[in-house]
């Protein structure tokens, strides 16, 4: 008997699952740093305001190179539904301790389908998911830099104005 | 045509001359391409089957199942849809295309 089913997907149905799952979470990640880039625009913080808007591309762009993947792997992408974004924050401090907090969940969601994919033998899967480990070394890795300047630029008197002029070195 | 798993009141088929799929769902047979099946079990995968058991979420505990762009309709009860869970889950581990035999949560 022919596996037809085995020549139409090369991945596991459990791995399309999480890898849809990701999806989901790389449009919320995208459409959060929208809603920062608003809130950025509307308190003054322009450079960080280009900064999320740049952020909110690169999302996507995982988003998209997800559903790719699934595309060419014969399964079954789904588009997402967002919703419960965030738009009320304290103050810039806030903004990026959210931006690291959602970087650390959407590393820890990769990890884990990064296991699953070895754990039964999901190849592609799993050398798929290379390239997504180290770009969020990268992504955690700017946030920790810019929280770091943060602190030592503090945010008394100019130190918001020069927060947010900072904030350019990470834009390119 | 070759039985790739049979439940209680559901059969799953492969025509490897035709290169499809077929589910009898005793009232008709549905021809499907893995990409409808995929479908399937993502629609069937979703329905919550607690809420069959809370009449303010499900009042009469029907699942009202679309398949293949609309061309099928099935009303389906709740030993029904637990049925085509199990059907869906045996049928791609039967087929390899999963890897455990645990119901995966949409």
């Amino acid at each position: 008997m022919k596996d037809i089913a085995r020549q139409s997907m090369s991945i596991k149905v459990e791995s399309m699952d999480l890898l849809n799952a990701q999806i989901k979470m790389e449009a919320h990640a995208s459409a959060t740093y929208l809603a920062m880039a608003s809130w950025c625009e509307q308190n003054g913080f322009f450079t960080s305001a280009k900064f999320f808007f740049k952020q909110t591309e690169e999302e996507r762009e995982h988003m998209m190179k997800i559903f790719n993947f699934l595309v060419d792997t014969g399964g079954s992408p789904v588009s997402p539904e967002v919703t419960d974004i965030n738009h009320d924050y304290s103050s810039i401090v806030d903004v990026f301790e959210s931006t690291l907090e959602h970087e650390v969940a959407v590393t820890k969601s990769i990890h884990n389908i990064v296991k699953k994919a070895r754990e039964i033998g999901d190849i592609a899967t799993e050398r798929f998911l290379d390239w997504f480990v180290m770009e969020q070394v990268e992504e955690e890795n700017t946030i920790r830099d810019i929280l770091d300047m943060i602190e030592i630029t503090g945010t008394e008197g100019v130190g918001l104005q020069m927060i947010d002029n900072q904030v350019a070195k990470w834009i390119d | 045509m070759n039985v790739i798993v049979q439940s209680t009141y559901y059969t799953l088929y492969q025509d490897t001359q035709q290169r499809c799929f077929f589910v009898d769902f005793g009232q008709k047979m549905v021809r499907m391409s893995l990409c409808q099946l995929l479908s399937l079990r993502q629609k069937v995968m979703s329905i919550s089957i607690e809420s069959h058991f809370d009449s303010d979420l499900n009042k009469h505990g029907f699942e009202v199942l679309m398949l293949c762009n609309k061309e099928h309709l099935f009303i389906l009860n709740t030993l029904e849809i637990l049925d085509l869970k199990r059907m869906v889950e045996q049928g791609f581990v039967a087929m390899g295309l999963s890897a455990e035999s645990e119901l995966v949560s949409a």
